[in-house]
């Protein structure tokens, strides 16, 4: 039943970014990107297998001498980690680009910047 | 004896790797350039001329692991057409300074030029399935860049686009069909094989059986017709050719009469004796002689004397593309004899209408006359060949058609084709007639009487006038003695492309044959229908303009414009400017794309659920959802971002609870960054953004779309994970002390086993600062320099300006 929770609020992260992604305000297409890029991070995490936490499934071997334990998946862990920082860079980028819209065409109105294209 | 690898790699390597040295040559030689052309041309043709007599394949190796090599074959087919293509080139070459005199582009021009050549030697050589498509269409390139030569010049743009279009669009086919035949070849000569055509036309009958096995005969043959056909402007795709004369003259002596032109008859002639069959000769006789007639009516009907050329030269590759079409060996010996022949007649008439619209400033028919006063040499060279092209006896042309019209009337003696048997030979006497037509006329341009409108005509420069005189002479030889021409070229060329080659002998006939009554009918009536020349000129001319549809240039325009439109039509609605649409097109086909997916694999089947999460785990998302719905329902710009950090937070948690340390550090790191970079930036922004809300209903709809698509494949995909560990996760933990040296197995991975992708992922984030950096710094320096401007620009307030930039300029 939890699987399911959890399933449903990766769903739930996708739909709410992709609602913001869709509004006319500048700054919230960036926060609907950045819950999408979270959203996707997570769901990367849960395709790989959630261990629960234990001091055996965490990927780290130091001090387990020669016996080397079944951990959780360390693979998904260090693609999720370069997606979060990718996605720290985008939004930063996002952020600081739609500051600059704003400052030349003194408005966060996608539409009305779509349409002096 | 088999031929010298490195001899022919340099003939086809040397006008590539002077190509790319053009922009050098040019600062030295300047105009001379082309003489230095000239030499390249004879050096190539001197390499390949050593190889003359031998027979075999040679490769330099390319892609060994996919069996591609840069292999080449070496017989007297090839030889006769690349030779060709060099001794023409080296004609141009020398032409082209006198010629293109005083324009500009010259070193696009000469460079184009030589890569052509080089391609064209490449295309002849080349046994290897991958090159000869990639030669190929390198030609169509050199072509593209020769036609549009005159960039100011619509109607030459528009000349490259279309053949451009047609030429590279047959490579297509001819790629598919390619493709094919090594699917083929690699099943029945062994993988070794697949792309080598050498090997194929060893053996061509295990490869026909083959493929008509597979039921795949007919499609390669149809597909290698039509890039044959595209490229060799064969009927109804003839019409790109007569644009092409927007080239520079010698550009069409050379690429439109000469060579690129007869790359699909060569490849006809070179693929013969694997296809040829019943169905080879219904598609390739019945499309050559159609060809052949409709552009001899054309070229009667033409008003400029480049346009006449162009369509005749069209009508006589159709007489190339039928003579290999008929099956019997007078058809070989058609294509083969003809295609050189051609080369040396049409090449010579190419330059002569350039001294004539060089010297006399028109190319209008209409406007010229009795030129035999102002231009004897040319006269006496225009003589020579344009009797040639007629199919005059003695002169070159009428052996090579005297071979097409044996094997048209031969062609019921092999085949039972029916009614084609009469058919066949009746065009050929038909179309033919009316290349005698144009012929007389091209030659009257320099009889009868001088126009009252032509201006003074200057006598043309010496250089200008040894390249046509070159190729009369070549073609005076091969009409006084065509037996020899025959033994020293044509034969070889003849055993590569017939099925039963046997000596072939040709000369003035001195029995009656069928053949010798049909040029006798072709002869007479065409003489004496040419005082009507004027009223046949008129009256094809007539059909057009009444009924466009009839011409395929009508089609192509139709069909390009309706393509033009309907694409901007069409970018006006999906690139319309708007965020939301992009995101509306690309997150709903994302989703619509995912579970077609699922549905096509039959993925989607309720199953037990492959994933356990525990209640802390469901509880902290189940605050990141909240935090989420906060953001979306908050009305100013502070509290979205706060409670957009609550979500970041609960993430972070989640890691944690997930066995993931490090990312729950990272995460913890990030989201504190993003968090300042947030409060930074929403100083600089209005707190309230008042926008009407827009279309909440469609939004919702679209969201939710998504957001089920997440939840089901969330659900299906974790179900199909397999138990355990997976190889290279066992791998990375096994290896991480021993290899990596350190014991958090994450760290390793990025920064050992991974290392690269991490340079990557590092690469991106400086990517992204450096752009931030230039957004804000960039802007300070620009305010400088552009403020006292910006009062002059009425559509750019200077007051919002003002408002805003001061402080940023403060904070950062």
């Amino acid at each position: 039943m939890t699987g399911v929770v959890l399933a449903a609020a990766i769903g739930a992260l996708f739909a709410l970014g992709t609602f913001l992604l869709l509004r006319r305000d500048l700054i919230r297409v960036v926060w609907g990107l950045a819950i999408i890029s979270q959203a996707a991070n997570v769901y990367l995490l849960t395709m790989g297998g959630i261990a629960p936490a234990t001091a055996d499934s965490v990927p780290v071997l130091a001090g387990r001498g020669e016996h080397v334990p079944v951990t959780a998946d360390p693979l998904v862990q260090a693609l999720v980690l370069t997606a979060i920082v990718i996605g720290f860079g985008m939004t930063a980028f996002a952020l600081v680009l739609s500051y600059r819209v704003y400052e030349e065409h003194d408005t966060l109105d996608v539409t009305e910047l779509g349409d002096r294209e | 004896m088999s031929p010298d690898l490195a001899i022919v790699v340099a003939a086809v390597a040397l006008p590539f790797v002077v190509a790319a040295l053009t922009p050098v040559l040019f600062r030295v030689l300047g105009e001379g350039t082309g003489f230095a052309g000239t030499a390249v041309a004879l050096t190539s043709f001197g390499l390949l001329a050593t190889q003359y007599g031998r027979e075999g394949a040679v490769a330099l190796p390319w892609v060994p692991s996919r069996n591609i090599a840069l292999q080449f074959y070496v017989d007297g087919w090839a030889l006769l057409f690349a030779l060709l293509a060099c001794g023409i080139g080296a004609l141009i070459f020398s032409y082209s300074p006198a010629y293109m005199h005083g324009e500009s582009g010259l070193v696009r021009y000469y460079a184009a030029l030589l890569a052509f050549m080089g391609s064209i030697v490449g295309v002849a050589l080349a046994a290897d399935l991958i090159a000869i498509f990639l030669f190929w269409e390198l030609t169509s390139l050199a072509s593209f860049v020769l036609i549009g030569y005159y960039t100011a010049d619509d109607s030459s743009q528009y000349a490259a686009r279309m053949a451009m279009f047609i030429t590279v669009g047959g490579g297509l086919f001819l790629l598919v069909g390619l493709l094919l035949l090594s699917v083929v070849a690699g099943d029945v000569l062994g993988p070794g094989a697949a792309f080598d055509l050498a090997a194929m036309l060893e053996n061509p009958d295990e490869m026909q059986g083959a493929l008509r096995d597979r039921g795949l005969f007919l499609p390669v043959l149809g597909l290698l017709a039509i890039g044959a056909g595209t490229k060799s402007a064969q009927v109804p795709l003839h019409f790109w050719l007569p644009n092409a004369m927007a080239a520079p003259t010698p550009v069409s002596a050379f690429l439109h009469s000469a060579t690129m032109v007869k790359v699909g008859v060569y490849f006809v002639g070179r693929t013969r004796p694997l296809l040829v069959s019943a169905e080879w000769l219904f598609l390739f006789a019945s499309l050559g002689l159609t060809t052949m007639t409709v552009c001899a009516i054309l070229a009667v009907a033409s008003t400029d004397i480049k346009e006449l050329l162009a369509y005749s030269t069209a009508s006589h590759l159709g007489l190339m593309i039928a003579g290999f079409g008929f099956t019997s060996v007078y058809g070989a010996e058609a294509g083969v004899f003809h295609l050189l022949n051609h080369a040396l007649f049409k090449a010579a008439l190419f330059l002569v209408a350039g001294i004539v619209a060089h010297e006399a400033g028109t190319r209008e028919i209409d406007e010229l006359g009795g030129l035999r006063r102002d231009l004897p040499i040319t006269a006496a060279i225009t003589t020579v060949v344009a009797l040639s092209m007629a199919g005059i006896p003695p002169f070159n042309g009428f052996y090579s058609k005297e071979l097409l019209f044996e094997a048209a009337v031969e062609a019921s003696h092999h085949h039972d084709i029916g009614i084609l048997g009469w058919l066949y030979p009746a065009v050929a006497v038909f179309g033919s007639i009316f290349t005698v037509l144009y012929s007389l006329k091209f030659l009257s341009l320099f009889f009868g009487e001088r126009p009252e409108g032509l201006d003074h005509v200057h006598r043309p420069p010496v250089s200008l006038l040894v390249p046509p005189a070159v190729l009369a002479l070549l073609a005076a030889f091969v009409s006084v003695d065509p037996q020899r021409a025959v033994d020293l070229i044509v034969q070889s060329g003849l055993e590569a492309t017939a099925v039963d080659p046997h000596e072939m002998h040709v000369g003035i006939p001195t029995s009656y044959s069928p053949a010798l009554g049909m040029s006798a009918v072709t002869i007479g009536v065409g003489l004496l229908a040419y005082p009507t020349y004027g009223r046949l000129h008129d009256g094809i001319r007539a059909i057009p303009r009444t009924v466009p549809q009839v011409g395929a240039n009508w089609w192509y325009d139709t069909v390009v414009d309706g393509l033009s439109d309907e694409g901007r039509r069409f970018a006006e609605t999906v690139h319309n400017g708007m965020l939301r649409t992009y995101a509306t097109w690309t997150l709903g086909a994302t989703c619509a794309l995912a579970l077609a997916g699922f549905v096509a694999a039959g993925a989607i089947e309720p199953t037990a659920l492959g994933i356990k999460a525990t209640v802390p785990i469901a509880l902290v998302l189940l605050v990141a959802v909240i935090g989420a719905v906060a953001v979306v329902t908050s009305d100013s710009h502070i509290a979205g971002v706060l409670t957009l950090s609550i979500l970041g937070f609960m993430v972070a948690i989640f890691y944690i609870l997930a066995s993931a340390p490090d990312l729950a550090l990272t995460q913890l790191v990030v989201e504190t960054l993003v968090l300042l970079i947030f409060l930074l930036v929403i100083e600089e922004i209005p707190e309230y953004y008042e926008v009407g809300i827009g279309r909440v209903a469609r939004d919702a709809v679209l969201s939710v779309a998504v957001g089920a698509t997440a939840f089901v494949t969330v659900l299906v995909t974790t179900d199909a994970r397999p138990d355990g560990p997976t190889e290279i996760a066992r791998g990375y933990a096994e290896q991480a002390v021993p290899r990596g040296g350190g014991t958090n197995i994450v760290n390793v991975t990025l920064v050992d086993f991974r290392g690269f992708d991490t340079l990557g992922e590092l690469a991106v984030v400086a990517l992204a600062a450096i752009s931030i950096l230039t957004l804000i710094v960039m802007r300070g320096r620009d305010e400088g320099r552009i403020g006292p401007r910006g009062e002059d620009r009425p559509d750019d307030p200077a007051g919002a300006r003002s408002d805003g930039d001061p402080s940023g300029g403060d904070d950062e």
